[in-house]
């Protein structure tokens, strides 16, 4: 993939909001772990926040590369270090709404977990048949070409 | 005494070779370089790149008849490496000059010997005296362009099907009525030539024609609303010659991405998937999870994945059946284009088949145009060569038929000179090192104006290996469509012009195979690197092609005796050589963009072209150097189709809906369950 940074936070948005809720009813119906709860969404909530910013230095990196180029296995290590930091901060200091006490270590790795695949495998797929303009924006799917001077 | 600056233009791939009287100055800035130095005129070049001085340096003769070099700027320039800044530096001749993103090789030239044809740009400008080297930074317009000189006919066969039926027929299209800026139906219909309508027409029948139709029928237009005019019968007819010639057949791979689909706009499931899917279930799963790898991993741990031509073809071959592209078809080669009264466009094209003569026009509203390139060109001074000696045979092209090369090495091995670096190299050094396996008496002179060093482009630095210089694709890959891709479109054409020198010039794919080859070479001994700049190619007594080459170094002299010379280098993108662009930038004084190709808007629309509500547009390479990078690649030549696509839809053009959503996922299912469109 070769996104722009607002193709990327759209994308990341879009994703999260479809996919990653439905990836975390699941959860919510407390079909695994420690019984059914509303904090998976606000889990999600904060992957999305806490993603906008890492973007911003994700497509900083991604100028070191001379393609401009986000390859699969980047998208696998961004994931993973997003969920390592995310899962340290709600264990160690908590965030509103998560308090340490609520917080399961693994009921967060199997919810982030299945949410990243599902977001990993959409985005090489359902974004480029929903959306074919997608791939050609660097990932932005909202809006459409600009009107060309002429 | 006279300078010569020689380079290899980064985006079009064309040899610059301008001659200057000394003193010479140079910059980026026309205004702050001196028009007179110690009571000489001074001839002035311009360089657009930031990373060139406003007054970079100037040459120009001592008393004692030395050439000096004298930087003037703030980065300095490197002489044959070495760095200089605010100094003097004698040059003797044959020495590599970088400044910015270019580098230049120096020749001196004593007046007597200036070659009057050297180039263009300084004829264009004979008789004044103030030589003026200065790339257009904004469109040409027809009203300030310098004559436009058509190139000699190349010797090289490009389309061999179009020579038979060739523009010499005289009559057609009629050339009174094709003077008229627009024509009206009558005056066609009373030619008594059988006159056609439609409502979209694609122009050429390649890959961009191909992709444009396939994006408009998946937009929902009938079959029946659109025609493709084309001599071929395959949309890859071309592109699968020109492949066979640089030794591609159809069970290897192209330089192309996994995602770059002509026979699915989506892009998915990309070729590497399928590729996959096919290797799994035919028991090879380890392969299988080798292509599911590259893709995942690709360019950081693993070579790019490359599809094999044959699985691209028979995929567009599946494609061509589902939206009916035979149907659309018709056989003609296309002779002129012109705007009519009543707001669409004509199209004169001969049907002629051998014996018959068979001449139509044909109306239609939404006209696209995607003609290819139109020549292949040899290098100057190996045409020079092949027209002295009438030797086709010894001094080839790498995208002509040329395997006689290496059948002939195989039997009695040789030496081979190659001159280019890019993909077509690359094909050519694998085919050599399969020859060696036959017979190991081969070895290869591998020419270069200058080493190589890898072009910067902010914090990034393009690979290079042993002067081979090393990117997935032709151009950077966020130029289809990421950061690169919006970054150009935003920008002014002079923007436009130094963007596209820091990401272009000569690259080619970085494959284990093949850099081993390299290495092994080097080695070995029977490969070697040979730096400077061609004078001449001559035939020896013994009947060998000899290259005489300048060195960088104190002007000496190296000559190389070859069997063979190939030239890698490019095709020919210039529009004026393709007789039907030519006749039309002519006819409507269509501007073109600062490279001299076709000027487009960002949805690759002709402006200039518009017919009331007619509208035409152009794609793949005639557009190089416009709002987008890639335009001769499978991506890029969808990306084209795209855009044209998309302002269809919002001109309210019939049959077109927008695609998107639900319905966009539906279109997929069909194409997934290969039901029409």
């Amino acid at each position: 993939m070769t996104p722009t940074l607002i193709g990327r936070w759209q994308t990341r948005i879009f994703l999260l909001s479809t996919v990653g809720v439905l990836a975390s009813l699941p959860f919510y119906f407390g079909l695994t772990g420690h019984g059914g709860s509303f904090t998976y969404f606000w889990v999600l909530l904060y992957v999305g926040l806490f993603g906008c910013g890492w973007d911003v230095i994700y497509n900083y990196l991604m100028g070191y590369m001379w393609d401009h180029d986000w390859p699969g296995v980047l998208q696998l290590l961004a994931g993973i270090w997003e969920g390592l930091f995310l899962g340290t901060v709600l264990m160690v200091i908590g965030l509103p709404y998560i308090p340490t006490q609520d917080f399961y270590l693994v009921d967060f790795i199997l919810h982030y977990g299945f949410v990243w695949v599902g977001i990993y495998l959409s985005s090489w797929v359902v974004m480029r048949i929903l959306f074919p303009r997608w791939r050609f924006r660097g990932g932005e799917w909202l809006g459409k070409w600009p009107h060309s001077p002429s | 005494m006279h300078i010569q600056l020689s380079w290899e233009d980064p985006i079009t791939e064309e040899q610059q070779e301008p001659i200057f009287p000394l003193p010479l100055a140079f910059g980026r800035d026309l205004s702050q370089l001196p028009s007179r130095w110690q009571g000489q005129e001074v001839s002035r070049a311009v360089f657009t790149s930031r990373e060139v001085s406003r007054y970079h340096a100037l040459i120009y003769c001592s008393e004692n008849g030395q050439v000096i070099y004298e930087d003037r700027s703030a980065n300095g320039s490197r002489i044959n490496g070495k760095k200089i800044r605010q100094a003097r530096q004698v040059l003797t001749g044959g020495e590599v000059v970088q400044f910015g993103p270019y580098n230049v090789t120096v020749s001196l030239v004593a007046s007597a010997d200036e070659d009057p044809d050297a180039t263009l740009l300084t004829r264009a400008h004979r008789g004044t005296p103030t030589l003026l080297l200065e790339p257009p930074t904004d469109l040409i317009r027809p009203d300030t362009r310098t004559p436009i000189d058509i190139p000699p006919p190349s010797t090289v066969v490009f389309a061999p099907e179009q020579i038979v039926d060739s523009r010499a027929a005289g009559e057609f299209p009629p050339p009174q009525l094709f003077q008229a800026e627009h024509i009206s139906l009558a005056a066609l219909r009373a030619t008594g030539l059988p006159v056609e309508e439609s409502e979209y027409l694609a122009l050429g029948g390649g890959i961009g024609s191909f992709v444009w139709v396939d994006t408009l029928r998946i937009h929902g237009v009938k079959p029946e609303q659109i025609r493709v005019i084309s001599i071929a019968q395959k949309p890859y007819e071309r592109y699968e010659r020109l492949l066979n010639n640089c030794q591609i057949p159809r069970w290897k791979r192209i330089r192309s991405g996994s995602d770059s689909c002509p026979d699915n706009i989506w892009g998915w499931p990309g070729y590497a998937l399928r590729e996959a899917w096919r290797s799994f279930f035919s028991g090879r799963v380890l392969e299988a999870l080798g292509f599911l790898w590259q893709v995942f991993s690709e360019p950081l741990l693993a070579d790019t994945y490359t599809p094999r031509a044959g699985d691209v073809f028979t995929a567009m071959d599946r494609e061509a059946a589902r939206i009916g592209w035979e149907q659309m078809l018709c056989y003609g080669n296309i002779r002129a284009i012109r705007k009519t009264e009543d707001g669409r466009y004509v199209v004169a094209y001969s049907a002629t088949r051998a014996g018959h003569t068979d001449h139509r026009f044909r109306v239609a509203k939404y006209v696209h145009l995607a003609t290819g390139y139109p020549a292949i060109k040899l290098l100057k001074d190996l045409q020079e060569f092949r027209e002295q000696t009438g030797d086709l045979k010894s001094v080839v092209h790498g995208y002509e038929p040329h395997s006689h090369v290496y059948e002939h090495l195989e039997k009695h091995g040789g030496t081979v000179l190659i001159r280019g670096f890019g993909i077509v190299a690359s094909q050519v050094m694998e085919r050599i090192y399969e020859a060696r396996k036959v017979n190991p008496r081969i070895s290869v002179v591998h020419l270069s104006r200058s080493p190589k060093s890898g072009n910067r482009f902010g914090r990034a630095k393009r690979a290079v290996e042993n002067h081979w210089e090393f990117q997935p694709y032709n151009w950077p890959k966020a130029t289809w469509g990421g950061d690169l891709r919006a970054m150009l479109e935003a920008a002014t054409p002079l923007e436009r012009r130094e963007l596209l020198e820091l990401w272009g010039g000569t690259t080619t794919a970085s494959r284990r195979k093949w850099r081993r080859a390299v290495q092994e070479g080097l080695q070995q001994g029977w490969y070697s690197i040979l730096f400077g700049k061609v004078e001449k190619v001559e035939l020896d007594n013994k009947g060998k092609p000899v290259t005489y080459i300048q060195g960088t170094h104190n002007n000496t002299q190296v000559k190389v005796e070859a069997d063979f010379v190939i030239d890698c280098t490019g095709l020919v993108s210039d529009p004026m050589t393709n007789p039907l662009l030519n006749d039309l930038i002519s006819h409507y004084h269509l501007p073109l963009n600062p490279h001299g190709r076709l000027h487009v808007s960002n949805d690759f629309e002709l402006v200039e072209m518009r017919n009331r509500e007619g509208r035409m547009y152009a794609a793949g390479i005639i557009t190089l150097g416009g709002p987008y990078a890639p335009v001769d690649t499978f991506l890029g030549l969808q990306y084209c189709a795209h855009r044209s696509v998309e302002h269809l839809v919002r001109v309210r053009a019939p049959g077109t809906k927008t695609l998107e959503g639900i319905g966009s996922l539906w279109q997929w299912c069909k194409w997934a369950l290969n039901l029409k469109p």
